[in-house]
């Protein structure tokens, strides 16, 4: 998988070079605006990380360019201008997911794998399959082993946003912006409560778990095998 | 802040320009009437005047007729005149002392026995164009020693003709006057009213957050003109002030962020070298949450920047509280049974213009503050009502409260009540303060009996049908979580 990252600043952008080199990806860099822009018309990129504030150009200018040019390399924009227009405004530039600074590095792994994925298999399903759970995704029923899960309609969200990213971590601020819309930072963590309880209702009398925490992190839907 | 009132001049009959228009109008009416009523007396009274003038004149000349020709001479001068027709309209009677006419062109004498008024006023029958008329009469009659009566008088319908015209034409003309003023009034007013709400709906776009517009100025150089050069030019500073403390928030907000996202990635980066001891792990795990502190409280500063700056209101949207309400309780619900707290929700729904994202941390907030405040086993209830004013969020608990001494300072950004010295930045409530100001909703910090009841009143939602230039979807859920 390769990817560019376009950041001008030194230290921000070694320490994300070398994060995304040792979770296994081709990383390339450009320092400012212009350089990235060439290398990622030029280059073939599996997806493409830009900060916003750029010498020569702005990162947003460049997503809209690529777009224009009907470039559709997935695009995460990275910011420290961190107003929730902001986002808003990059989103409607043509980025596809949108990161304020400072972040986890883990958030920024997680991201970067939602995006490749999303590029792999974009197929419209009406059922998903983890294991023995089954997602009926039309008549929004969950079973497991054959037995029907009681689900509230939040609970069942939450967890067919799980189970589409199946093998995959998914953030806890993932999980807001996806399945409750929230572009926000609750003080506490709202959900972890909200896992556990889906636990209950998924996990609970099965030898084999199948929705994981990954410490630092966030969660994962995975069904390791027997 | 407060509720805005109602467009002042939804009625046109209430406007200054109007009264106005209307006390003109009366003023005008007032003077032409008096104007035209004096004229129309004076010429009466001249009119009558003239035709006494004339009866007595010829009363007297008839009286020294008969005092120096006798019943004779009297009767001779009467048939003369009959035949000559000197005056028009002229009407004559001589009656002996049983009333018996014995000259002039009456056919008898119209009164019965001797009226008491000295000027007499009777119809007489008359042929005109074929027609049987009553023609007015005005006569006087005088007695002499021989105990005959002559009387003298003047057909006047002419003159009851001519005042009668002139008061028909002294009505229309009051009439007139009333009704071109009534209309100029209008008019007037109309014109007013159409300047006064240009410049209202102006200042309401402003307020809305539509800051790149002025007030319109018309071109000809009047008051209103000057009016709206004036506030134009205040709008202006304004918008560079506000432009000037945006840009100096973004780069405030990039220079802190930079420096805490290279102090992030350094400890994230010593976290993972190896032969690290225990202690130094959990020194970088606190590093770390402290960072994360710091980078909450810089986001809320930049938040009640951007809700005080006004600007976020160029993506808001219809959308509904009530359904917002519930979906927040329902996220934290979970975290705070698990607190021993109980978190209710009872909702409908209520439109509301607002910025989905602040309102979201504007229930957010007030969650959070009760769920650490109101205490062990609390019963908080969120409670979303429409009504025709708009919607009224409240978020109640049954905990300690806020003193009232001290519910306006809690509003103030870094003030943290007694209460509150455990957690939290002391910038929630000032934050949910900034989202309601934005918003023109009305906070308020009641007293629930025991414990704080948070009350914030918005006003309802615009109909549907209002172009909405920035509208953006009310769920800008990124694409990468759109598919799987």
């Amino acid at each position: 998988m390769r990817l560019l990252l376009i950041e001008d600043d030194p230290e921000a952008a070694r320490f994300v070079l070398k994060g995304l080199r040792e979770g296994g990806y081709t990383v390339e860099h450009a320092a400012d605006g212009r350089d990235g822009l060439f290398r990622a018309t030029e280059g073939k990129y599996d997806a493409i990380i830009t900060d916003r504030m750029l010498p020569h150009m702005d990162g947003l200018a460049i997503v809209q360019l690529l777009r224009q040019q009907g470039c559709e390399t997935p695009v995460l924009v990275l910011s420290a201008l961190g107003n929730v227009d902001d986002r808003v405004r990059g989103l409607r530039a043509g980025g596809d997911d949108y990161l304020t600074k400072p972040f986890a590095f883990v958030e920024l792994l997680a991201r970067v794998e939602a995006l490749l994925r999303r590029k792999a298999g974009q197929q419209a399903t009406t059922a998903l399959k983890v294991g023995d759970l089954e997602l009926d995704l039309l008549g929004r029923r969950a079973r497991r082993a054959g037995r029907e899960i009681e689900l509230t309609s939040k609970e069942f969200t939450l967890l067919e946003f799980l189970v589409r990213r199946a093998g995959q971590v998914v953030t806890r601020t993932m999980l807001l912006e996806g399945v409750w819309d929230l572009q926000f930072d609750p003080q506490t963590n709202l959900i972890d409560v909200h896992i556990s309880r889906l636990r209950q209702a998924v996990d609970r009398g099965f030898d084999r778990i199948l929705i994981h925490t990954v410490r630092g992190a966030g969660y994962v839907v995975r069904d390791d095998g027997p | 802040m407060a509720l805005s009132e109602r467009p002042p001049f939804s009625n046109s009959f209430r406007t200054s320009a109007f009264r106005l228009a209307i006390a003109y109008c009366v003023l005008f009416t007032v003077s032409v009437s008096a104007l035209l009523g004096t004229i129309y007396l004076i010429t009466g009274s001249v009119l009558a005047n003239e035709v006494d003038n004339v009866i007595l004149i010829e009363l007297d000349q008839l009286a020294d007729e008969y005092d120096r020709e006798g019943q004779n001479g009297i009767i001779a001068e009467l048939t003369r005149l009959r035949e000559a027709w000197g005056r028009a309209g002229a009407i004559y009677l001589l009656v002996d002392p049983t009333f018996a006419k014995r000259a002039g062109n009456l056919s008898s004498w119209p009164f019965s026995g001797v009226p008491k008024e000295r000027w007499l006023e009777f119809d007489i029958e008359a042929l005109r164009d074929g027609r049987v008329v009553n023609d007015p009469v005005r006569a006087r009659v005088i007695e002499f020693p021989d105990g005959y009566r002559l009387l003298v008088g003047t057909e006047v319908s002419e003159r009851r003709q001519f005042q009668e015209r002139f008061r028909a034409a002294t009505l229309w003309a009051i009439g007139l006057t009333a009704l071109l003023g009534a209309l100029m009034g209008l008019w007037l007013s109309r014109r007013l009213m159409g300047r006064v709400r240009a410049i209202s709906t102006a200042c309401q776009q402003i307020v809305a957050g539509d800051f790149a517009r002025r007030l319109p100025v018309g071109g000809s150089r009047d008051e209103f003109d000057a009016l709206a050069v004036a506030v134009n030019h205040v709008l202006t500073r304004l918008d560079q002030q506000t432009a000037t403390v945006r840009a100096t928030f973004d780069s405030a907000a990039h220079d802190l962020r930079g420096p805490l996202f290279r102090l992030r990635g350094r400890l994230e980066e010593l976290q993972g070298s190896v032969g690290l001891g225990t202690e130094a792990r959990s020194s970088i795990d606190r590093a770390l949450k402290d960072i994360d502190s710091v980078q909450r409280t810089l986001g809320t500063l930049l938040q009640i920047a951007q809700a005080e700056s006004g600007a976020a209101l160029a993506e808001s949207a219809r959308l509904d509280l009530g359904e917002l309400a519930q979906e927040i309780t329902e996220l934290y619900e979970p975290a705070a049974r698990a607190q021993g707290l109980h978190l209710q929700c009872s909702v409908e729904n209520a439109w509301v213009n607002g910025h989905r994202q602040l309102l979201t941390q504007l229930l957010a907030n007030l969650i959070e503050n009760a769920v650490n405040h109101a205490g062990a086993r609390a019963l908080i209830q969120v409670t979303v009502r429409a009504s025709a004013v708009g919607a009224c969020l409240q978020v109640a608990d049954n905990g300690p409260g806020i003193p009232v001494a001290d519910r306006e300072r809690a509003l103030r950004p870094f003030v943290r009540l007694s209460r509150a010295s455990s957690t939290g930045s002391g910038l929630g409530l000032s934050l949910v303060a900034a989202i309601a100001r934005l918003h023109q909703a009305r906070l308020s910090l009641e007293d629930n009996a025991p414990g704080l009841c948070v009350v914030v009143q918005f006003q309802a939602a615009r109909p549907e049908n209002t172009p909405q230039d920035h509208a953006v979807p009310a769920a800008p859920a990124p694409r990468a979580d759109a598919v799987a």
